[in-house]
């Protein structure tokens, strides 16, 4: 329940420090495919990567791939920020990353499948002009290129 | 942001937003907001059934015609047992008798974060500074030194990483370290009861107190953020 009236004051003034994009439309693109056929990807922003992949710096707008079959004791978390409670993920990764969710989708013909790959980038960013340019375009056009429709977006 | 990236480039998204003032303004193109705590964006750890709820709620977005579209999950899911940010070092008194060895309080603790290893199959939140659990008594001996203003070094830092950086992966283990550890003497225990104990009852919480402290005190903006970061 963040909703910011009834956080402590230390968090909501963090978050309304937060400098945040303005739009008054978003692109929009149509799934075409039945999601009972359709490939998902989770791209997170929990700056979750591979235990031996270079752990994200503070403000880095780069991303890391993730084999979608990786098992998560192979997975680590270099978003550490205080904001948020890390009991939860240490708990069970599926609060944030939700693969075995997806699997039991998956075998209850709920969703086509998954994509070869999820991705991850840091999260509690200020900057984010290399992400909406660079990175996250590249993030985009490689789920293109890997068959995926459906992207699902889950932060910390 | 990133969900309008990936939709200019032809990939349909849904977000799970935790912060609906924000969303409100970035506007992605289809975005379930959660009333849940931060840490926890699909409701519980180990509950699969609610987790599935925020999944399918989320994934319902996608048949909606036109957006940008931003829904509200159900209340009546909240967890409601944990506050929705977790508890800060300023905002906890240190207990009055504090262990003061945290070499020695590590060594225990590793044995409890040994039990957490067998009990979650090898998945750890420890590992970011790259000196495993058997030689993490340099890195305590290390952050002591940085605390007490000394300036020295780990053997295990990488040449390309910058000190602050390295102190601050290090600073992340001994937490995860202590945290799993925690976990593991108490299975039931909150997040919220973990960092009040962490910061409240913990030779390792003052040590980082005053690491924060030496970080904080720097002109430096990268070492001021890393200070956030170890201790607020």
């Amino acid at each position: 329940m963040p909703r910011l009236d009834r956080l402590p004051q230390l968090n909501r003034n963090n978050l309304l420090m937060l400098p945040v994009q303005v739009n008054d439309t978003a692109p929009f693109t149509r799934l075409v495919t039945p999601l009972a056929a359709a490939r998902l990807a989770i791209v997170t922003t929990a700056g979750l990567h591979r235990r031996g992949d270079r752990p994200f710096g503070p403000g880095e707008q780069t991303y890391r791939v993730i084999p979608s079959d990786a098992p998560t004791r192979d997975l680590i978390q270099s978003h550490t920020s205080l904001g948020f409670d890390r009991v939860p993920m240490m708990r069970d990764p599926n609060i944030c990353f939700p693969v075995d969710r997806l699997r039991e989708l998956i075998a209850r013909g709920e969703l086509g499948g998954t994509g070869p790959h999820h991705y991850s980038f840091m999260g509690a960013q200020r900057d984010l002009k290399r992400i909406q340019e660079e990175t996250g375009p590249e993030v985009g056009r490689r789920l293109r290129d890997e068959g995926v429709d459906v992207a699902l977006i889950t932060p910390t | 942001m990133l969900a309008r990236a990936l939709e200019a480039e032809g990939i349909a998204t849904t977000s799970i937003s935790m912060v609906r003032e924000h969303t409100e303004k970035t506007k992605p193109p289809r975005a379930l907001f959660v009333p849940f705590p931060f840490g926890h964006a699909l409701g519980r750890p180990s509950d699969p059934d609610l987790q599935h709820r925020v999944l399918r709620a989320a994934l319902d977005l996608l048949t909606e015609p036109a957006g940008p579209v931003l829904r509200d999950f159900p209340d009546d899911a909240e967890p409601g047992v944990e506050p929705p940010a977790p508890a800060q070092a300023s905002g906890i008194a240190p207990a009055a008798a504090v262990p003061d060895d945290p070499a020695l309080e590590t060594a225990q603790m590793r044995q409890y974060h040994e039990q957490w290893l067998t009990r979650s199959g090898g998945r750890t939140a420890f590992g970011l500074s790259g000196v495993p659990a058997t030689r993490f008594r340099g890195v305590v001996r290390f952050l002591q030194a940085f605390a007490a203003g000394e300036d020295s070094d780990v053997e295990e830092r990488p040449a390309d990483l910058p000190l602050v950086n390295f102190i601050r992966y290090c600073a992340d283990d001994w937490k995860a370290l202590y945290f799993e550890g925690r976990l593991a003497m108490k299975p039931r225990v909150t997040g919220d009861d973990v960092a009040r104990w962490f910061w409240g009852e913990t030779a390792a919480g003052q040590v980082l107190r005053r690491v924060r402290d030496r970080l904080d005190a720097s002109e430096d903006p990268r070492w001021k953020a890393a200070a956030f970061g170890v201790a607020r």
